[in-house]
């Protein structure tokens, strides 16, 4: 650019940067730090350094159990939520080809911004009215529903990076329609499809709200193992737990940068 | 545009149409149909205002819904104010640094809630490090912390949402025209005029797609002002618990989700109308 910048505003910028970094990263960094301590009550700065708290965690048939539930459910989000949503982000790709379309990316991707809360007590609603009560099939048709505006972005990003004649080359030498799917459009979308996929599986994983309303009384996931013990007086397991999360909230967004190579599918 | 290609893509559309239909137009007409309806009935006959009075009339809940508006007002004022210099620091950095901070912002982003809503206890809470500093410095008493308190819960909220308004800005910060910058620098505006009257207006639409992202999304929280407001200061959104499952009265957790909804799409809809969603905005 032409001309320099300010020294001021360099600094500024500078400081800012630093200090919005220690605000975002402090939470994570004091519930990791926690996690650490050698002692019986949750204390930041930690008392001693320890492993204990991970060990005692990893024996714990509770937490074990909720591991397994949580990971079942995100699975079986994905294995739902990244199809659908692949096909529709693949419907969105060419303007006039589908009637409102303005519409139907709005369906797809309104779960984004309004409220879970009312999701969840409207698949109550309907789960109580239809199915006797809550069950694991109203949470995992929630959890498909807020993971599925998150691969219908990452599929758009991609392919919104590809020149859309390659499908035409495709038809014009003779291809069916299944073949250029599986031949050109899926192996083109294939880094959006796996990013739209670790999202996909964070989202359940991660899940809260839904969780809270829709519980079946044996059901517990990992998150609701954390909420349970925030709302008494959480000691330095529930912390590790907490830490374990944020690992793997930092190997997807890790993983999804790889794959997306900067794209911006998420705010 | 030919037949096939139309085909296609309504084969491709609607499975994920017929799947939200059910599981997401669905639940959210439920809630309409008992807003409204004695036991969701809809008709004439069953409809029913004695929850909206109650919404009206009660001191409660009339709490609930300026906290909440106080929040969403508050939290996205806060995210344009830190957001918008960030963004524009973020897009002045060097690449190589770009890359991290994007990751640093998407970190807490892809972080449980209940994760980070129990760091920000931990932090604002009666022997937290901000509360034991502001007390060395005799500037609060013994008594005094931020966890439990409105405030705290917006400090808390603005962590999470800060990264929705500075990803929105970035989108839109970056596609601005390098060479009106430069343009703007040759004929002798300063570094701050040019940002002033040069990226500031053209960056408007991101201003405005951020605001309404973290606004729709802040009214709409439930875990962090449970965790960090406790039953003391409950939103909308605790409420909508509190009616559903411990009170077991739907009616009324129905009128507060449509109360709640309605919020959000007054903010919303203008936005999503004027705006392609496809770039920039909501949808980005």
């Amino acid at each position: 650019m032409i001309g320099e910048r300010p020294f001021a505003a360099t600094v500024a910028m500078l400081l800012l940067l630093l200090l919005v970094g220690v605000f975002l990263l402090a939470p994570l960094a004091v519930v990791a730090a926690a996690s650490l301590s050698a002692g019986g009550f949750l204390v930041f700065p930690p008392q001693g350094l320890s492993l204990r708290w991970y060990a005692d965690v990893w024996g714990d048939p509770r937490y074990v159990q909720a591991a397994w539930t949580s990971l079942g459910l995100a699975l079986i989000t994905v294995a739902i939520a990244v199809p659908l949503g692949t096909a529709a982000a693949l419907s969105l790709r060419r303007p006039g080809a589908l009637p409102l379309r303005g519409l139907w990316e709005f369906l797809f991707l309104s779960p984004l911004v309004l409220p879970a809360v009312v999701l969840a007590i409207g698949l109550l609603i309907l789960a109580s009215n239809l199915a006797g009560g809550p069950s694991k099939a109203a949470l995992v048709a929630g959890h498909v529903v807020i993971a599925l505006p998150y691969v219908v972005r990452t599929v758009t990003a991609v392919l919104a990076g590809v020149d859309p004649a390659t499908d035409d080359a495709a038809r014009v030498m003779g291809a069916s329609a299944w073949q250029r799917l599986s031949m050109v459009t899926l192996p083109q979308a294939k880094a959006g499809i796996a990013a739209g996929a670790v999202l996909a599986f964070i989202v359940s994983f991660d899940d809260a709200v839904l969780v809270l309303f829709l519980r079946a009384p044996t059901l517990e996931t990992i998150p609701l193992r954390i909420y349970a013990g925030l709302e008494f007086s959480p000691d330095p397991g529930v912390a590790a737990v907490s830490t374990c999360l944020i690992l793997l909230a930092a190997v997807a967004v890790g993983v999804t940068d790889r794959l997306l190579g900067g794209k911006q599918v998420v705010g | 545009m030919s037949r096939s290609d139309r085909t296609e893509a309504a084969l491709l559309a609607a499975p994920g149409v017929l799947v939200l239909g059910a599981v997401f137009v669905l639940p959210i007409a439920a809630v309409l149909a008992y807003g409204f309806f004695r036991d969701g009935v809809p008709s004439l006959a069953a409809l029913d205002w004695t929850s909206w009075s109650r919404l009206f009339a009660d001191d409660y809940y009339l709490g609930l819904a300026t906290r909440t508006l106080r929040l969403g007002l508050v939290v996205t004022l806060a995210a344009l104010l830190i957001g918008y210099p960030l963004a524009i620091a973020i897009d002045a950095a060097p690449r190589r640094w770009r890359t991290w901070l994007v990751l640093a912002l998407l970190l807490p982003l892809m972080t449980s809630v209940v994760v980070r809503s129990f760091g920000w206890l931990v932090i604002l809470g009666r022997n937290g490090p901000i509360v034991q500093w502001l007390r060395e410095l005799d500037l609060v008493d013994r008594r005094f912390q931020l966890a439990y308190t409105e405030t705290g819960i917006a400090i808390a909220m603005v962590q999470v949402l800060l990264p929705y308004m500075v990803l929105t800005l970035l989108g839109v910060i970056g596609q601005i025209d390098r060479r009106l910058l430069e343009a703007a620098r040759v004929m002798g505006a300063g570094w701050w005029t040019a940002l002033a009257r040069v990226t500031l207006p053209l960056s408007w639409p991101g201003v405005v797609g951020g605001s309404v992202l973290v606004f729709a999304v802040t009214v709409g929280s439930f875990i962090t002002p449970v965790l960090i407001g406790g039953l003391k200061l409950p939103v909308l959104a605790s409420g909508i618990y509190a009616s559903a499952i411990s009170e077991n009265d739907w009616p009324m957790a129905a009128v507060q989700s449509v109360a709640l909804f309605a919020v959000v799409l007054i903010v919303l809809l203008p936005y999503a109308l004027v705006t392609r969603p496809a770039r920039g905005g909501v949808a980005r």
